[in-house]
């Protein structure tokens, strides 16, 4: 008998029941190898195994069980774009976009982001973000989030004003290339306050750093810098940090937050230095390999996130959207590789949000 | 008879940055009778590859892979002084790469370059957020036979399938060979846009060209 089940980038496929134990055994076994933790249980294994051979339509957990989500910003869901945001391209405002996602959706939280969803260029348009953010709090329950991406490959020329740290280094000038990205790393970090505390002004209650370490660990650095300053200056505010990668790249290696080497650091070493900071919820990224099954793949991301949670003091929501979390890579993700994921989340790696 | 073990040396010292030391162990070697092809293919490019598969795993940093780059490139350039006329300076083949446009993602396709790069290839790189017509521009300008595109969004990737049909268009196809990488990318996607290899990593990229371009 063979079972209905997904590759990593989504194509349906069909596995013997021996083969998916073999693909969790080896997903479990690659993550306890990668990241120097312990591999799944033999209990965590057989049900995992049960969720991946049930044939229904979608998974779900038990009553009682269920998690908040900290979700992707209204106005992607309803208004973005298909084929880059996964979005209905329904012509909407970002305030009606929210309402129906608190209204209809459901979501335990709304959240705008600049339509570029990046630090930087929200300077330049500062005031219609204070107006959105504004009219969102006016006609929403919900805690209000702000997201954006600290994305220092936008402060590189001709986006910005930096020589292309990857460039310099090609070229030889690796000293160079590293002063530069400790100044970009500074600038980002001063941005994220800077735009951070003109929405607070207007009432946000709350901002997600997205995709942390993007650019390697200048990226994680200045993330956790500006959240270290944001939780100072702007009283109960608080701070999501969801990571970009499984591990932080390197692209200084010497890069230090509270003495912790931050290159090369996986999710239940990233969510120690996130605390330090002040964050208030973690979100760890687990990255889908397109070349393997989703068995293979949620074993792999439980693994990680379950050391995650076993270390963490706070909150930890993992990503679990396009790519990340075991979920394929396809724009528009599959309910039941969704919901099969999020499950094991849930019931495995005793996450406590999505 | 000539040391086996001198091979493995030479790559440990590129793989430490030991300059001196890596210097000195190829002059040994070719006093030992190795041929400088031998000696770049056997110790400096496995060398190379490791570095480039450490990095992969966060276990190196970028930096590092940097001035191995740099130390194998004065390595070549050292052996190629040793070589016979007819062989030094050998180009093995010549390379487009860019990151498509739209994207611009180029962590991963720079480390393919250095690795190119380093494995004897002329490589030209169009850079990141690249029109398809740059990749066609630049491989009719040096007579490429590859052009290597990357992305590492499910939105940009679609350029990849955009290209090959550019590639047909201009009239090259017969003698340029196309690979595609990136994350999002699988060799499903490659057979289905039509791309001749698709490469999921940069030690596989750097495998996959020398095998094209035979």
């Amino acid at each position: 008998m063979e079972y209905e089940q997904r590759m990593g980038d989504g194509r349906r496929i069909m596995m013997a029941k021996e083969d998916i134990i073999t693909d969790i055994e080896n997903g479990s076994n690659e993550a306890a190898e990668k990241g120097k933790i312990p591999a799944l249980t033999d209990d965590d294994m057989d049900h995992l195994l049960n969720i991946f051979l049930d044939p229904s339509r979608m998974a779900t957990v038990d009553v009682g069980d269920e998690v908040v989500m900290s979700t992707d910003e209204g106005y992607a869901v309803f208004s973005g774009n298909y084929s880059e945001m996964g979005g209905a391209g329904i012509p909407m405002d970002a305030t009606s976009a929210n309402i129906a996602m608190e209204r209809v959706m459901g979501a335990d939280c709304v959240t705008y982001a600049w339509v570029d969803y990046n630090f930087k260029p929200s300077k330049a348009v500062i005031t219609q973000l204070q107006q959105e953010i504004e009219s969102i709090l006016l006609n929403t329950i919900s805690p209000c989030s702000y997201g954006a991406m600290p994305n220092l490959g936008s402060y590189y020329k001709p986006d910005g004003p930096f020589d292309n740290v990857g460039d310099l280094m090609a070229e030889g000038k690796i000293m160079e290339a590293l002063e530069v990205y400790k100044q970009v790393a500074e600038d980002a970090t001063e941005d994220m306050v800077w735009v951070t505390g003109k929405l607070a002004k207007m009432g946000l209650d709350n901002l997600n750093i997205d995709t942390a370490g993007a650019a390697g660990d200048g990226d994680f650095l200045a993330a956790l810098k500006a959240t270290e300053i944001l939780k100072k200056t702007i009283p109960n505010f608080s701070v999501e940090v969801g990571m970009a990668n499984e591990f932080v790249l390197g692209i200084d290696g010497t890069m230090e937050y509270d003495s912790m080497r931050l290159a090369g650091m996986y999710p239940h070493d990233q969510v120690v230095a996130c605390e330090k900071a002040g964050v208030d919820i973690y979100g760890p990224v687990c990255n889908t390999n397109t070349r393997k099954s989703t068995p293979w793949n949620v074993a792999r991301a439980i693994a990680f996130t379950k050391e995650c949670s076993n270390v963490a003091n706070i909150p930890v929501h993992p990503n679990m959207g396009m790519g990340v979390g075991g979920v394929p890579m396809v724009e528009n993700p599959t309910l039941d590789a969704v919901t099969k994921a999020s499950k094991a989340m849930v019931e495995i790696a005793n996450v406590d949000g999505i | 008879m000539k040391d086996e073990l001198i091979l493995q040396n030479i790559k440990e010292s590129l793989i430490n940055i030991e300059e001196e030391k890596c210097m000195n162990l190829m002059q040994d070697a070719l006093d030992d009778g190795f041929l400088p092809v031998e000696i770049i293919e056997e110790g400096l490019s496995p060398g190379m590859l490791s570095v480039g598969e450490q990095f992969e795993d966060g276990a190196v940093f970028l930096p590092q892979v940097m001035m191995v780059a740099a130390l194998m490139e004065k390595c070549v350039a050292f052996l190629n002084d040793n070589m016979p006329e007819s062989e030094a300076s050998k180009i093995h083949g010549i390379v487009v790469i860019g990151t498509v446009e739209g994207d611009v993602h180029d962590i991963g396709k720079n480390i393919v370059k250095v690795l190119l790069n380093v494995n004897g290839f002329e490589v030209h790189d169009v850079g990141r957020d690249a029109l398809l017509s740059k990749f066609i521009e630049k491989a009719k300008e040096v007579d490429a036979d590859i052009i290597a595109s990357s992305a590492l969004m499910t939105g940009t990737m679609e350029a990849m399938g955009d290209l090959e049909s550019e590639i047909k268009a201009a009239g090259i196809h017969d003698r340029v060979k196309t690979m595609v990488g990136g994350a999002p990318v699988t060799q499903y996607w490659a057979d289905k846009i039509g791309a001749d290899a698709y490469a999921e990593n940069a030690g596989e990229a750097v495998k996959l060209v020398s095998d094209m371009v035979k």
